[in-house]
């Protein structure tokens, strides 16, 4: 396998934007990818686009790549269409990383586009369940639910077993929307308290409105190439992919001890790229739910269990603490467009890692970075898919 | 479904001739021991105990909120997620993790979308009917 590096990243703006069309909000993203990486439409030998909810909301069930790339002036190639739920663009990342790796692409792109706001709520919400395997969603089940009370996650119980409060839950938002309202691609811009947070509306017990990331339009994309030909396009510091690791959920039965999923993903992830949790000095992580983060440092390595509030009490994971975790405002607060997060969370590492992340800039720039993305949820108590991208300067 | 007339409904799982793991809904292939062709039709869910439940202030489209929504274990293994039968009044208090819960068959949701569609659900064994 060979190095690969990325060399571009760009994005669009998250919120909402209600005249553009899925792939009016692609193609900036798409263009400041290549103008970041010195790269000619030419250049690209093949390219990965994800998108979830697509088909659905848009009508467009088929060929979304090609319509978004073709609009962008990025036609003839191989194209593959990625739909892996809310870990589509880092699925895609994936398989640009190793088109290059392999040897089989010498320049390859990688694009997440979400438009999720289509003038009707209950239809995008409804769309978002779609995600998840009918026979939950069917029946009511929803992504807030499944965190309130799934038994892999299982926040009420986590109030009784570490003695979590609500304002527990409160924090990883309160930090995060700090980070956010820093953050000039951010869909919300507002750094919200303690009691905003907790007295905001109750959605399912115990989780609040603003521990929840909103629905969302935005797109991001990446320009990958072999380590040994970034410089001919560009005098950026190319930023290695150390590795992609993507896995799908197990089916597991109640009595299964063995590791939740997010775990064993994150463990695969460090021995593919020789490092340990402990070297990272940046993390952008799936908070779908705000609480979730605190659930996701165990599992990531970062705490042993319980720890996760004191992890923020601390100071360690906020913007100038030892591992800043959500640079960016993460997902409840930079924004959710499901099929784009993956690589929304790729370009704020990129950026960070070479400095050009404005006022929310990580004052030591981070050498050593993870994007942890997650989505979908199966009958088997997992979610459906599970990837950590770890880069290296 | 009930097989005979008077009999409590059940649910239609699959079980494992090898390894004795039971699914629902079922299942071709055992996602335990990775057996094909061991899994056998069974029913279960007549009874269970509440795993895990939480009140939805939100509901989407074919719901009304507020709505209970419920991790049930039932008593031949499968921890499957369920809503709550009607007859428990959506409030704090009264449903406590652990209590003994019984299958109903009722309407998914009482609205236009799925008031024609019937599920099962789960509520306390003990309940408002006496019958333990």
């Amino acid at each position: 396998m060979r190095e690969v590096a990325i060399i571009g990243v760009g994005a669009h703006a998250t919120g909402q934007f209600i005249e553009k069309l899925l792939k009016d909000i692609a193609y900036p993203a798409i263009w400041n990818a290549l103008e970041d990486a010195g790269v000619q439409p030419t250049d690209i030998n093949v390219a990965y686009v994800g998108n979830s909810l697509g088909g659905l909301l848009t009508g467009q069930e088929g060929v979304r790549g090609q319509v978004l790339l073709q609009h962008s002036g990025i036609t003839g190639i191989p194209i593959i269409n990625v739909e892996n739920a809310c870990a589509s663009a880092a699925t895609a990342l994936r398989g640009a990383w190793l088109e290059v790796a392999s040897g089989a692409a010498d320049v390859a792109l990688a694009v997440g586009a979400e438009k999720m706001f289509v003038g009707d709520s209950a239809r995008s919400i409804a769309a978002l369940s779609a995600v998840s395997e009918l026979d939950l969603s069917q029946m009511g089940m929803q992504f807030t639910t499944s965190y309130a009370i799934h038994p892999k996650i299982n926040l009420k119980a986590r109030m009784e077993e570490y003695g979590w409060t609500i304002e527990d839950f409160a924090k990883p938002a309160v930090k995060n929307s700090a980070n956010g309202a820093l953050n000039p691609l951010a869909q919300h811009r507002r750094a919200l308290t303690i009691e905003q947070v907790v007295q905001s509306r109750v959605v399912v017990d115990p989780i609040t409105l603003y521990m929840c990331s909103s629905i969302s339009d935005g797109a991001a994309a990446a320009v990958v190439c072999s380590l040994d030909a970034a410089k001919k396009f560009t005098s950026k510091k190319p930023i290695r992919i150390a590795t992609c690791t993507l896995r799908s959920g197990v089916y597991r039965l109640p009595n299964d001890e063995r590791l939740d999923s997010a775990e064993t993903t994150a463990q695969a992830a460090y021995e593919e790229a020789g490092i340990g949790p402990d070297e990272l000095e940046a993390i952008e992580l799936h908070d779908a739910m705000a609480p979730a983060e605190l659930m996701l440092y165990e599992r990531l390595g970062l705490c042993d269990p319980g720890d996760g509030p004191k992890l923020i009490d601390d100071g360690v994971t906020t913007l100038s603490g030892r591992v800043p975790v959500n640079p960016s405002g993460g997902l409840c607060s930079r924004g959710h467009p499901v099929g784009a997060t993956g690589l929304l969370q790729i370009a704020e590492l990129v950026w960070q890692m070479r400095g050009e992340a404005g006022e929310r800039q990580i004052e030591k720039r981070p050498r050593v970075t993870m994007a942890q993305n997650q989505g979908g949820l199966l009958l088997g108590q997992d979610s459906a898919v599970y990837c950590c991208t770890i880069l290296k300067s | 479904m009930p097989s005979d007339p008077g009999q409590s409904p059940a649910l239609l799982g699959a079980k494992c001739s090898a390894c004795g793991t039971v699914v629902f809904p079922k299942m071709p292939v055992c996602p335990s021991c990775g057996r094909n062709g061991t899994m056998q039709d069974v029913e279960i869910g007549r009874r269970g105990r509440l795993f895990s439940h939480t009140i939805a202030r939100f509901a989407p489209k074919g719901f009304a909120a507020p709505f209970f929504q419920a991790f049930i274990d039932l008593d031949e293994g499968p921890r499957i997620f369920s809503l709550i039968g009607a007859e428990c009044a959506v409030e704090n208090g009264v449903l406590e993790d652990g209590m003994e819960m019984r299958i109903v068959v009722e309407p998914l949701a009482d609205t236009p979308e799925n008031k024609d569609v019937l599920s099962y659900k789960y509520v306390p064994a003990k309940g408002k009917n006496g019958h333990a």
